[in-house]
């Protein structure tokens, strides 16, 4: 009998054990749906983490007083520069009254309307106007040059735009950085115990049932091997049986996990989080549904050995 | 056919088998006997292969039974077929199914399949039958599709361990003659019984009697018991 004929067996013979077999469908899909979270999990985080590493932001003071058209005119040519992501700038009088505005509700007390707060709050700070104490600021954030390394980048951006005339202080956050490098190691370190442990209970889960089916089939595999089969005759047939259920297992964990996603997103995309849950990528799908079949294939040849 | 020398087996810390020494050539009827508990089920098995003996010296159909492994079980079974008080049939699977599997795990040809299978159960009276599932089968129609089973590969040598213990006398009888029948076309057959009724059915069998795991003279009045004595002693020689 050919290999295909004793494959198409094996499928065949599932029909006979549905109960079995449907656990054992439901504990891959359960297992694969795992580590398939874990996966997404880590996607996301990784590209979040991406995103924000890829940018600096940087918050520029000038000094109290400074001329502010000149200012302004360094403002226009940040706007300009090159690999710029984001400019915000404050003149001090916008500083002043979004200041004011950040206080207004609590000097209210509660007690009044909004509306009225507001405006008598704002009328508390309008001496300040002439002599306002507050410098003009602006909070940039540059997309980091790709061939660049982060670290020295964002050391000589600091320099230039702490040498910009009338500039008092410049500050950025540079842990924020170690963090995204960091997490980059902590991934590269532990994504092969995770997988190698994740094939483990896959392959035990899968053998386990297995053993359990050929426990169903005892008789069978006795009376095949009294009338002489070879041992290949024998676990051609659960070979492929834990193929199938390797990729029907893995392929209802994604669809699993896809709805998981959409709820997640539905979750988590919303003020103040506005965290996008992407699916994983197309080649870490396929990597987990091949990685599944293989391992509950490799675990039902074991499991088939007397 | 078969040759057993100094054989010596335990099972569980009790000797199953002593020194036990057979011979069986080609196209002989033998018969295992003796009480239950006397080592029968442990003898035939051993001698298809499902127990390896302890110490001795063990050949059936050319194959050292001493050094058995990889891929000379499969090789020891496609030549020596076993039938059961069990019938051992897969019950959710038809007559045809059942007997079609013993050609099957040789690699036989469908077409070959469906020839030599429709034989057999033409001659154990089994067409009716054919297709449907073993489990619906009576207890004698069931062991007539394992001996068709054992038959349909045409085996140098049939072990049937208490082949008719499920079976009333008649159906009993039935089966003899078929083993009979089956001899003359030259296949050894050693069957274990310790029925006297069935001894009766096949006086021109051998008798090889055993006790306690050891082989020892039939007690005097059973039948074949005098046939019996020369054999035993010529094989020894
Ligand atoms: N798997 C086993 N483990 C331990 N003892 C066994 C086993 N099988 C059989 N025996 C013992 O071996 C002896 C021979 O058994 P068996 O060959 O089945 O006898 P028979 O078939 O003649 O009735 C008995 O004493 C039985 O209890
Ligand atoms: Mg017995």
């Amino acid at each position: 009998m050919s290999t295909t004929k004793l494959f198409l067996r094996g499928v065949a013979d599932m029909r006979r054990f549905p109960l079995p077999q449907l656990c054992t469908l439901l504990t891959v899909c359960m297992v694969a749906l795992l580590a398939g979270t874990g996966l997404l999990i880590l996607h996301n985080v990784q590209t979040e983490v991406l995103r924000t590493q890829a940018q600096a932001r940087f918050q520029i003071y000038w000094k109290v007083g400074a001329d502010l058209t000149a200012v302004e005119a360094q403002w226009a040519d940040l706007k300009r520069a090159p690999g710029i992501a984001e400019v915000s700038t404050f003149t001090p009088r916008a500083a002043l009254s979004e200041l004011m505005r950040g206080l207004a509700p609590r000097t209210s007390g509660g007690a009044l309307t909004g509306a009225e707060g507001n405006a008598s709050s704002g009328e508390d700070f309008s001496w300040l106007e002439g002599d306002n104490p507050l410098p003009a600021t602006a909070l940039v954030s540059f997309n980091i040059p790709p061939d660049e390394q982060p670290e020295p980048w964002m050391g000589r951006m600091y320099a230039r735009l702490k040498g910009l005339d009338g500039v008092e202080q410049v500050t950025y956050n540079p842990t924020q950085l170690t963090l995204a490098t960091g997490w980059i190691a902590l991934v590269q370190k532990a994504a092969w115990p995770a997988l190698g442990f994740f094939a483990l209970v896959v392959g035990l889960v899968v053998g386990n049932t297995l053993k359990l089916m050929m426990l169903a089939r005892k008789d069978e595999v006795e009376i095949l091997s009294l009338v002489g089969a070879r041992p290949w005759f024998i676990r051609a047939p659960l070979f492929a049986n834990g193929v199938v259920q390797g990729l029907c297992g893995s392929l209802l964990s994604l669809v699993c996990l896809k709805f998981l996603q959409s709820w997640l997103r539905s979750v988590l995309d919303v003020p103040p989080l506005f965290l996008k849950v992407e699916f994983l990528p197309l080649w870490q799908s396929l990597a987990l549904v091949l990685a599944t079949t293989c391992v509950a294939g490799l675990a039902s040849l074991i499991a088939a050995r007397k | 056919m078969v040759h057993l020398e100094h054989v010596n087996l335990t099972l569980g810390g009790a000797q199953a088998l002593k020194d036990v020494t057979l011979h069986v050539e080609r196209g002989e009827f033998v018969f295992l006997t003796g009480p239950s508990g006397a080592g029968k089920t442990t003898l035939l098995r051993v001698l298809y292969g499902d127990l390896k003996p302890k110490s001795g010296a063990a050949d059936v159909a050319g194959v050292d039974l001493m050094r058995l492994r990889g891929v000379q079980l499969p090789e020891l079974r496609r030549k020596v077929a076993v039938v059961f008080q069990d019938f051992k049939v897969l019950p959710e699977r038809t007559v045809f199914e059942n007997i079609a599997i013993a050609l099957e795990v040789r690699g036989v040809s469908s077409v070959s399949i469906d020839r030599r299978v429709r034989a057999v159960i033409r001659a154990l009276d089994l067409e009716e039958r054919s297709y449907a599932p073993c489990r619906e089968l009576s207890g004698g129609e069931q062991q007539r599709v394992a001996i068709a089973r054992s038959m349909v590969v045409n085996p140098e040598l049939i072990l049937a361990d208490e082949p008719t213990g499920n079976l009333d006398s008649d159906l009993s009888r039935h089966l003899i003659e078929l083993f009979k029948q089956f001899n003359t076309y030259g296949t050894t057959i050693i069957m274990a019984t310790h029925n006297r009724e069935v001894l009766s059915w096949a006086p021109e069998a051998r008798q090889v009697h055993l006790v306690r795991g050891e082989i020892k003279p039939p007690p005097p009045g059973s039948p074949g018991s005098v046939l019996d004595t020369k054999p035993i002693i010529g094989g020894s020689l």
